[in-house]
């Protein structure tokens, strides 16, 4: 009895799981992903028509409450019969719900444009707005480089160019803001029109005894000072290549070793805060603020917070090219928007993303501390904005704004972020942090 | 209960085995649907290939044997091994030193010690890794305490540094683990019955003797619940390891449960993090498995 009783006992247990997973098995319903159907059109139509109906738009999304909450306000008074309702989420929250958001049942009708937008709009879970961009002239309005970042990659099925999955609402560049009174007491005159005459000013930073350029590579701003580095050495034609997932790209180039080789170097030299690893990216700004460093590496969501600190005592450059007739390269991306698959109002939609590249809406994304998609239409910003957006202006005039690395693959942030603390470190071989994100690169691709 | 027949009929005792499950019923119940059901449904997503969004596809064991192959799995478990030391090991140390000092005799203040010992437990662990970001900051109060004994070398802003950021962290455990274990053992030390320690000091023991042959030994069963929650909150680490470094330096302190985190939620890698969740799950069960067995074994 003592010995058959446990056997027995664990013959029910086997029979009880089998049980359970037999259904499971079974039953096709149960795939993971089976519940999110592909719903119907993939693009919007072709025309800017509305219906003459009162219609009520949910709208998601992460950055700018501010900004949001002033664009919907205008918005409606344009356009009485069309209301907006506002649902705001912390940027994690919102990236990693995005998936699960878009593909249920209750997507919100225009959502924030986010990396995962790129495999939603591979499984058609937001509308191509290819047709409105020639239906609106979105062209003529905003710099087409913009509008071109958000192909996710794809062509459309409707017009057979290139496919849109968003419109953008303030844009982003990354570049280097300096002290003027720190640079002035390192003898730094004006800002560096070469790459190499900007490691001259940081080496007359170090030897002035300053710390040279600040880095936040805990979390993301080692990651901007690379990338940064990359688009002075790497074609854009082939970084766009890369970051889209055209066959046969590669990062493992020449180009992408001697951007590495910098980040290095400049580590070996110095050049960097001393906890540049242990120090995120927000307080590397707090840290400019108080005089720490000559130079800071960020992006111009941090512009208003250092006009407002140091005023006229910062400025702003681009990363300078290798030699000064070089094009102004930059990574940036923007504040976008896309539209749902399920939503009934493709038409109202479009009215809203329209409005958004109007010239009352770049005044108002403005003056909430972005750079609007149409500059030529705003009032003429001053001090350390002036500075971005002649930067910016001269960026897209040289179609030189790349997307960030990260948005090559989704797992490509965390190889990017841990592979650029080892540069800073000097802790790896640049041959081998290269190495490291094209495996990524590959595994996701190769799909 | 009057009335109620020692020998019960045989139609009663036939389905008397049954009856004990309807008491469970309701616990069992819950249990099923919150622990056993999410398990099998995580054993079932590592079988197929999924991003998250669309259509799975069927890879049988291939996540296994993928997810074995991680570049980033062998260095994070090597790390999750170093917290084993500083969130089980230093802990339950301290805790029997502590036991030592504290546990023989009442002392004034000891509800102020049990206090101050178990408030760390309290704090959610999220909060408790922001204080310690701060801490051990580049203006930060540790790196402040080594300026004041002029100790300035030694300074760096700790969570950033490749040699220290792994240690940082699981000082944090300690710091957080230590009180729970102390007072694990505290409570065991007031169950021994109080002639053991006066035939202990008739035949002579000293304090120390006292501690190994009497209060060590009563411990038994308490060790062998420090050991198991402290080892489980190492290798299931995910929340301070997330707060505080988030995996870096480099892969300095990336632990399994931040690899399990990235996998599903950031790199759309669901199957793949299943398949390493039921990893770590077997793992932790056997490590508690043979806590168990141990601790009765020498009974």
């Amino acid at each position: 009895m003592g010995s058959t009783h446990p056997t027995r006992r664990r013959v029910a247990a086997m029979t009880c799981a089998v049980a359970l997973a037999l259904p499971l098995t079974a039953c096709d319903a149960l795939t993971p992903g089976s519940a999110a159907v592909v719903p119907g059109p993939r693009s919007v139509p072709s025309s800017t028509a509305v219906p003459d109906e009162d219609i009520t738009l949910r709208l998601e999304f992460a950055d700018a409450p501010l900004m949001v909450d002033a664009l919907i306000a205008a918005f409606e008074k344009d356009h009485p019969t069309i209301s907006v309702q506002p649902h705001y989420k912390t940027f994690p929250d919102y990236v990693q719900n995005l998936k699960l958001t878009m593909t249920s049942d209750t997507a919100p009708d225009i959502a924030q444009y986010a990396v995962g937008m790129n495999d939603l709009a591979a499984d058609g879970q937001i509308l191509d707005l290819a047709p409105y961009r020639e239906a609106y002239g979105w062209d003529d309005a905003i710099p087409p480089v913009s509008l071109d970042q958000l192909t996710a990659g794809r062509r459309s099925e409707a017009t057979g160019g290139r496919a849109l999955f968003g419109v953008p609402a303030g844009l982003s560049m990354t570049g280097i803001y300096y002290n003027k009174k720190l640079a002035e007491r390192a003898g730094i005159g004006s800002a560096p029109r070469t790459l190499a005459e900007f490691e001259d000013q940081l080496t007359a930073a170090k030897e002035a005894g300053l710390t040279p350029l600040g880095v936040g590579a805990l979390d993301s701003g080692g990651i901007h000072l690379w990338a940064a580095l990359l688009n002075q050495t790497m074609p854009t034609d082939d970084y766009w290549d890369w970051v889209n997932g055209a066959k046969g790209a590669t990062i493992e180039t020449p180009a992408g070793i001697t951007a590495g080789e910098l980040v290095v170097e400049w580590g070996r030299k110095g050049y960097y805060n001393e906890s540049a690893n242990g120090t995120a990216q927000i307080d590397s700004t707090a840290r400019f603020t108080q005089g720490d460093s000559v130079f800071l590496i960020n992006g111009n969501w941090a512009a208003g917070q250092l006009a407002a600190v140091m005023g006229d005592n910062v400025g702003f450059f681009p990363m300078p090219g290798v030699q000064a007739s070089s094009p102004t390269v930059a990574s940036g991306f923007s504040v976008s928007y896309a539209v749902s698959s399920r939503t009934e109002h493709p038409e109202a939609a479009g009215v809203f993303l329209d409005f958004l590249t109007s010239p009352e809406a770049g005044q108002i994304i403005s003056d909430h501390g972005f750079l609007p998609p149409n500059p030529e239409a705003v009032a003429k910003p001053e001090g350390v904005l002036a500075d971005i957006a002649e930067g910016h202006r001269r960026a897209v005039a040289d179609d030189g704004i790349t997307t960030f690395p990260d948005f090559a693959a989704p797992a490509m942030l965390d190889r990017l972020r841990s592979g650029v603390q080892k540069l800073i470190a000097d802790r790896v071989k640049p041959a081998d942090y290269l190495d490291s994100l094209q495996d990524q690169w590959e595994e996701h691709h190769a799909r | 209960m009057r009335g109620r027949p020692q020998v019960q009929p045989v139609s009663s005792r036939r389905r008397s085995p049954y009856r004990g499950y309807v008491y469970v019923l309701p616990a069992l119940a819950v249990y099923l649907t919150f622990a056993v059901l999410p398990a099998l449904h995580t054993a079932y997503l590592s079988l197929f290939e999924w991003d998250g969004v669309t259509l799975g596809d069927w890879v049988g064991l291939g996540n296994y044997q993928e997810i074995l192959q991680h570049p980033v799995l062998r260095r994070s478990v090597f790390n999750a091994l170093v917290l084993v030391v500083f969130f089980s090991f230093v802990p339950i140390v301290l805790g029997l030193a502590m036991t030592g000092l504290l546990g023989r005799h009442r002392r004034p203040g000891m509800g102020a010690y049990r206090f101050l010992f178990m408030l760390p437990q309290v704090v959610p662990l999220v909060a408790v890794g922001v204080t310690w970001r701060w801490l051990y900051g580049d203006d930060g109060l540790v790196n402040q305490a080594f300026r004041v004994v002029g100790l300035d070398g030694v300074t760096r802003a700790w969570l950033g540094d490749f040699g220290a950021a792994l240690i940082a962290v699981g000082l944090v455990g300690t710091w957080v683990l230590s009180g729970l274990c102390m007072m694990l053992f505290l409570s065991g030390v007031h169950k021994v019955d109080p002639s053991l320690y006066e035939a202990a000091r008739i035949d002579g023991a000293g304090p120390a003797r006292e501690f190994v042959s009497v209060t060590l030994p009563h411990l038994r069963g308490e060790l062998a619940v420090a050991l198991t929650v402290t080892t489980v909150a190492a290798l299931a680490s995910f929340d301070l390891v997330y707060v505080t470094t988030n995996g870096g330096p480099g892969e300095q302190t990336t632990v399994p449960g931040l690899l399990v985190y990235r996998l599903a939620f950031s790199e759309g890698e669901v199957g793949l993090a299943a398949a390493l969740a039921v990893v770590l799950g077997c793992v932790m069960l056997a490590i508690v498995y043979l806590v168990n067995r141990l601790s009765r074994s020498q009974s």
